[in-house]
């Protein structure tokens, strides 16, 4: 199959790699130029825009940063849109609003292109190991025919609903796991300040109702105090942004993601952007300790 | 009549002087001897607070916490004649407040709690706002002592209703100073002045779009904040038309608890100030908080209360509506559950 892939970052370029082994076709159109050096061995075509790529793919992958980025590779002058072939379907991989994805869906359709919305958890080591959790809004008769490409992809593959649907479910996921860090933060911060031996702490409660994947993988982390990034603390600013703007638009009482929210901000505040989100643990604690 | 007074520190001293200076009879008692040295030999110290007690038709105390103040009346109730008030200038928990007059009740004797707002500055300059909560006939016997200490004394209800007052000017002040504070860090991440900011606001004349901003974070979190003092009035029994009359005379006064906090009194939720257009300012100006990466809890908080206000459909409603929002949450008002 002949497959477009726009947007070959942390994320794009393990996953599009994964659709080259499978053997597909890749079509690409990247920014920089270096972003494609990876693809030089895998007979992937390169184009000159969005709209190029289109006109030689039967489906088109994006991968790119917010809602604006997305527009414009579909959208915009020389976008996927402008290319397109009928019977084209555009997969959205982004993490953006639900209500934009909705837009640029109708949008699309209304040209003739079908569209899902297929945002993802998992991180950079997920999409590595093609063990991502893929989240689908769209049309089933539209996810079946993607689905096999997804299943290179991820492991847990879930047609939510309609558009925009996997982009609801993925701001579910920020507020759990948001709030989640958050609330383990706070845990190991309070046992810390008590004088307690915070990995006991740990170990007793993941045997108890308190259990989660957060306390067991994002706890060890903060133990060791490994801060790699895992999951950068700015993109969880701007997921928890989107999970707000929608609670603004649709008038959300969401209080624990409104307080996290606002913690993240102090977290990319303090130059902590760049590392996992789990630098929660070190704002708490240079918030609770006496100012030089 | 004498007056005893137990508490010589930054706040008791200078009203003991102002209460002397009046031309009233006083005695103390003070855990440190030294703590009386301000004053002159002749007037008289008790060597124990019941021997103060015994001594006096009114006892002032102005201590620290709920603890003091109860270890303290465990003490005097032994030698307070009958009819005689304790009058309590500290700041503490109502409840405490509520069982200290219940148990001096049974015995004949007043307790008043009359935290005051002001400050020492306040104190020394015969400028606190006095709250007090008790019997209404003490006010005879008390307003002439409360006219020597601050500029204005409100009777807030029963004993206890002066503490919930005095939790609300508290309520109604840090939030409104934690307000100022996220105006203030949002000009300098902006880069703007916050000096003319403030200027500007205290002026009245917000002209520009930045300062709809800055203005509208710090009125809708007063107007939040003064939503909260009406529940918390409400949900302990407590009149908020006394509570506002006593916070506008001290610390916490502003043109919102005078403005709006009047139309929550009123339940005149008629805009005024449309509240989906501080909903709309709001919600850039929290978008330009996570541009500028800076937190800004206290303007998150009150979005959220903004939301639910548009959710329940009152955008076109004054914004005053904020409180009920918060009637949609939590419990009852003290006098349903009490009837009910």
């Amino acid at each position: 199959m002949n497959i477009g892939f726009i947007g070959l970052g942390l994320m794009g370029r393990p996953l599009a790699l994964h659709l080259a082994k499978a053997g597909h076709t890749l079509h690409l159109w990247a920014r920089r130029a270096a972003s494609l050096d990876p693809f030089k061995d895998v007979g992937a075509q390169a184009h000159a825009s969005p709209a190029e790529v289109a006109k030689h793919a039967d489906i088109v992958f994006t991968m790119v940063a917010d809602a604006p980025d997305v527009r414009e590779v579909t959208l915009g002058a020389d976008g996927i849109a402008a290319g397109s072939r009928k019977g084209l379907i555009v997969v959205d991989m982004s993490t953006i609003n639900p209500n934009a994805a909705r837009e640029i869906g109708a949008a699309l359709e209304a040209k003739g292109i079908e569209f899902v919305d297929a945002p993802v958890s998992g991180g950079e080591v997920g999409a590595i190991n093609a063990a991502l959790t893929i989240m689908v809004g769209g049309k089933p008769e539209v996810f079946e025919k993607v689905k096999p490409l997804f299943e290179k992809m991820g492991k847990s593959i879930t047609l939510i609903g309609g558009i925009g649907a996997g982009q609801v479910a993925k701001a579910c996921n920020q507020i759990l796991t948001g709030v989640g860090v958050m609330a383990v933060a706070e845990a190991f911060n309070f046992a810390a300040k008590n004088d307690v031996d915070v990995a006991k702490v740990r170990e007793a409660l993941l045997g108890g109702f308190a259990y989660s994947r957060i306390l067991e993988n994002h706890g060890q982390r903060m133990l060791d105090r490994n801060f790699k990034p895992g999951f950068k603390a700015w993109m969880h600013q701007k997921d928890l942004r989107i999970v707000m703007e929608e609670a603004h638009r649709l008038g959300l009482m969401l209080p624990a993601a409104a307080a996290t929210a606002q913690l993240f901000n102090a977290i990319v505040g303090s130059g902590m952007g760049e590392e996992d989100s789990i630098a929660a643990l070190k704002l708490l604690e240079k918030l609770s300790t006496p100012d030089q | 009549m004498k007056i005893g007074f137990i508490g010589l520190g930054g706040m008791g001293r200078p009203m003991v002087e102002h209460l002397r200076a009046a031309g009233h009879e006083l005695a103390v008692w003070s855990r440190r001897p030294v703590s009386a040295d301000f004053l002159p030999p002749e007037v008289p110290r008790a060597a124990a607070p019941v021997e103060l007690a015994r001594q006096c038709e009114i006892v002032c105390t102005n201590v620290t916490g709920s603890a003091d103040v109860a270890g303290l009346a465990a003490q005097l109730i032994d030698g307070l004649a009958p009819d005689s008030i304790h009058v309590d200038f500290s700041t503490i928990a109502p409840s405490v407040a509520r069982a200290i007059a219940a148990r001096y009740a049974e015995r004949g004797m007043h307790f008043v709690d009359a935290p005051v707002s002001g400050g020492t500055a306040g104190a020394r300059a015969k400028t606190l706002a006095i709250m007090w909560g008790g019997r209404e006939e003490l006010s005879a016997r008390l307003d002439p002592l409360f006219a020597c200490l601050g500029k204005s004394a409100v009777r807030v209800g029963a004993a206890g209703a002066g503490q919930v007052a005095k939790a609300s000017n508290q309520l109604v002040m840090v939030a409104a100073i934690q307000a100022a504070a996220e105006a203030a860090r949002l000009a300098a991440a902006s880069g703007v002045d916050f000096a003319k900011v403030r200027q500007a606001l205290l002026g009245g004349s917000a002209a520009s779009r930045v300062l709809d901003l800055f203005g509208g974070l710090v009125m809708v979190a007063a107007i939040q904040a003064a939503a909260e003092a009406a529940r918390l009035a409400a949900a302990s029994g407590v009149d908020f038309a006394k509570v506002r009359q006593a916070l506008l005379g001290g610390s916490a006064a502003s043109r919102v608890l005078d403005l709006f906090g009047g139309k929550m009194q009123a339940r005149d939720f008629a805009a005024g100030v449309e509240a989906r257009l501080h909903h709309k300012d709001f919600v850039t100006t929290l978008a330009e908080a996570t541009a500028q990466n800076i937190p800004l809890p206290v303007a998150s908080t009150v979005l959220q209360q903004l939301d639910v206000l548009m959710a329940a459909g009152w955008g076109m409603d004054d914004t005053s509506r904020l409180l009920c929002v918060l009637e949609r949450a939590g419990c009852n008002d003290f006098n349903e559950r009490n009837t009910t």
